[in-house]
């Protein structure tokens, strides 16, 4: 007696005409996408900055804003502040997680109801698919206007270019602007170092020499959770950064068809991590460890360094940790950019906080909150460790070697590259197969060999 | 066999003639009682599906307008190595999602309908637990379990042997069994429950007349317990094997498919091509086939498990032409 038994034949194919009929009908119907969606409105550039009575004109409006999760602190001074400077706009903020909000953010911006102002992610998933779509503003007059292309801060921009068809990024007329930067090093336990009569590493050849005498002493030398599959990747990426020009990784993060990853330098790099973890470097079953508890565990005082991002200093004891740049300059790039939607009827309201975003009183409260502002003029660190990964960051910018994250450059690079080095690491592929399936995997987007 | 099938006819035959009434009374008005059902199932379910079916044949981002692709989309499914390697992990996982459960489910409810146990209620919720707790809190906890430095390694460091522990997701050997332990872990709970209901309705003087006649209790168990339960089985069966190909948040949570691919399963590709990689109509594609291989493998189970029961029908048709 199954429950399925019940229903008579002739009734089965009632239904079962019924379900065929309806797909039928809908299969006949328009393709999807076509219709709804938010419509464009018509965009004035800007030639001077916008005034407060510009703003005042507009009467009593609501600025929408979807942020971050990890905005909130940050906000929560800014949206006063901004309020009070402009009175008549009440400023309505919406937080997402930040897996909640990459996964949403575009079908929002295309919604009839889009929020004026929001945060989306580079590369080609989130931003390439908004530029493309046509659902944010350009803000090169923003830019301009604003004074944003001179300063320090200026490179930051970069990874919010976009040629006009949501190709290629890197280049191009503008759509975001992050006012929040990050960059990658290594982390290191400082009582240990002293213990094991290490200074600290900077540069890949200090860390390799310390690597076999930190082993030997019985410490997990570098501290790897890769259950998520990316934290391996930043390593290799600070090793790829010194064994070829940092120029050609962001070229082809970017999307260039001329450039390869099927290079010497990423051979070298991959050669290097499969050795470091046959040699225990990473200790044991690292690939059933997550980032964030591999980060808990090196805050706890197990393993002599970490190699990640200034994300992951707000876990650790300024007191007894240090951070220092591997590749000459260090990696790094710009958290998720603000972009206006292009169907904003308070464009100007929307410019005049993202103006705010980009000023020096927000970037001190930024480095107050343990982040790093891509302003870095004038901003004061509290304590070593924050004024350590300033150094670093501010060394990067200079240097023009923030190449960005590799996850960037197609939708599907995070798993392919994260799981193509899993099995390099645990001696499964070889180096020059792992370089190949991933110059296979951008081909499909990018078009090249 | 002669008594049996005699008694299967008489039983068989009233219930045989209600069955028919509904459908002979059938009129439109008793569909504005499931209307309500109906329609919500229409909205819920069906027009989802059908929208599905439809993006499965277009190349679609989800935002700018679909361009139609014919079958492309299918060919893709079925040409890519990567989602062969996907489908041939769910049918190791059907071993740890769907049998292993079933014969846990089995023996556990065998026990505790024999033995008398003080506090078989605690015991019967406690072993239900898993069942009810949220996958996402299964598979941190898990993750914990299985760690190098877990409580599963310790114990096995305690017992002598340490040299087999490692870290069991993250060993591309391992990283498979684990996951799947876990989904054994997850519905066994179920399986027991819906056997120990099956086993209520057992008449009690089938096991006193084994009992007479010398059967022990495994005899006692195959012979009565056992085909009793087939319907319980059959459904067990059903929602297990469901749970292991459509199975996604455990894996999600424990390994991401990983280390490398060895355990991706269908659904992981099907979430990263919508939700990471916009490509709807490809992820559209490779639900439906799921769908689909999901109803063929549920109703060959369906139908193995309806044999004995055909024969009964076959048996009693013939006995209802010898009257």
């Amino acid at each position: 007696m199954t429950p399925f038994s019940r229903t008579s034949p002739s009734r089965r194919l009632l239904l079962g005409g019924l379900v065929g009929l309806s797909a039928v009908t809908l299969v006949g119907c328009a393709a999807p996408g076509s219709g709804s969606g938010s419509a464009a409105v018509e965009q004035d550039e800007i030639t001077s900055t916008v005034t407060a009575e510009q703003i005042a004109d507009l009467g009593d409006v609501t600025l929408t804003l979807w942020a971050d999760q990890a905005e909130e602190p940050l906000m929560g001074l800014l949206v006063p502040a901004y309020e009070e400077a402009y009175p008549n706009v009440t400023v309505d903020v919406t937080y997402k997680s930040f897996d909640d909000l990459i996964a949403t953010v575009v079908n929002a911006a295309n919604s009839a109801d889009a929020p004026d102002l929001f945060q989306g992610n580079i590369g080609y998933a989130v931003d390439g698919a908004l530029v493309k779509a046509g659902l944010v503003r350009p803000l090169d007059d923003v830019a301009s206007v604003y004074g944003w292309e001179d300063g320090t801060g200026a490179s930051t921009l970069a990874p919010s270019r976009w040629t006009e068809d949501g190709s290629t990024f890197g280049d191009g007329t503008l759509y975001g602007m992050s006012p929040i930067s990050e960059v990658q090093g290594i982390y290191y336990n400082e009582a240990k170092l002293a213990e094991l009569g290490l200074e600290a590493p900077e540069s890949i050849e200090d860390l390799e020499a310390a690597l076999p005498v930190a082993a030997e002493a019985g410490e997990t030398p570098i501290m790897l959770g890769n259950s998520d599959q990316y934290a391996a990747t930043h390593i290799f990426s600070d090793i790829a950064a010194t064994t070829q020009d940092p120029e050609d990784i962001r070229a082809w993060i970017g999307g260039d068809p001329d450039e390869t990853f099927a290079t010497d330098g990423n051979i070298e790099a991959a050669e290097t991590m499969a050795e470091w973890a046959s040699n225990g470097y990473f200790g044991e079953g690292y690939d059933g460890l997550g980032n964030q508890d591999a980060i808990a565990r090196f805050a706890e005082g197990d393993g002599v360094f970490f190699v990640g991002g200034s994300w992951n200093g707000a876990y650790l004891d300024a007191d007894d940790f240090g951070f220092g740049a591997l590749a000459s300059g260090g990696v790094g790039a710009t958290a998720s950019p603000w972009h206006i939607s292009s169907s904003s009827d308070e464009a100007i309201a929307s410019i005049a906080f993202l103006d705010m975003l980009h000023s020096p009183e927000t970037a001190q409260w930024i480095l107050d909150e343990g982040r790093l502002p891509v302003v870095t003029d004038g901003v004061t660190a509290s304590g070593d460790l924050q004024q350590q990964t300033l150094d670093a960051l501010t060394a990067t910018i200079e240097a023009g070697t923030q190449v960005g994250y590799y996850d960037w450059t197609t939708t599907d690079m995070l798993s392919v590259m994260g799981g193509g080095l899993q099995e390099v690491m645990a001696g499964r592929t070889s180096a020059e197969e792992f370089v190949d399936a991933v110059q296979t995997a951008w081909s499909k987007e990018h078009g090249a060999s | 066999m002669a008594v049996t099938t005699a008694t299967r006819a008489v039983v068989a035959g009233p219930r045989g003639r209600r069955r028919r009434s509904p459908a002979t009374a059938y009129s439109w008005s008793s569909l504005l009682y499931v209307a309500p059902a109906l329609l919500f199932f229409g909205v819920f379910v069906i027009y989802p599906i059908c929208i599905s079916v439809q993006t499965s044949f277009y190349a679609y981002d989800g935002l700018t307008v679909a361009t139609p692709v014919g079958a492309a989309n299918y060919v893709a499914v079925f040409t890519d190595p990567s989602l062969r390697e996907a489908l041939l992990h769910s049918l190791v996982l059907l071993v740890f999602y769907a049998a292993l459960p079933v014969a846990i489910g089995l023996v556990l409810a065998g026990a505790l309908s024999r033995i008398r146990i003080y506090g078989l209620t605690f015991f019967r919720a406690a072993l239900f637990i898993p069942q009810v707790l949220s996958s996402v809190v299964v598979a941190v906890a898990w993750r914990g379990l299985l760690a190098t430095d877990g409580p599963v390694n310790d114990a096995l460091r305690a017992v002598g042997l340490g040299s087999i522990a490692t870290s069991w997701l993250g060993n591309f050997d391992t990283a498979l069994p684990a996951v799947g332990a876990i989904g054994t872990w997850v519905q066994y709970g179920l399986c027991m429950v819906l056997f120990l209901g099956g086993i209520v309705g057992i008449d009690r003087s089938l096991y006193e007349a084994a009992r007479l006649d010398g059967a022990g209790a495994v005899r006692e168990f195959r012979a009565i317990t056992l085909p009793a339960l087939r319907p319980q089985i059959s459904i067990a069966l059903i929602l297990c094997i469901t749970f292991a190909l459509r199975n996604f948040d455990i894996i999600w949570n424990t390994t991401r498919g990983g280390p490398g691919t060895s355990t991706a399963v269908p659904s992981v590709y099907i979430y990263q091509d919508a939700f990471q990689n916009r490509a709807l109509g490809q992820a559209s594609a490779l639900a439906v086939v799921l769908t689909l291989l999901i109803l063929v493998i549920v109703g060959l189970v369906q139908l193995a498990l309806r044999e004995r029961s055909d024969v009964g029908a076959r048996s009693r048709r013939h006995s209802g032409g010898a009257r």
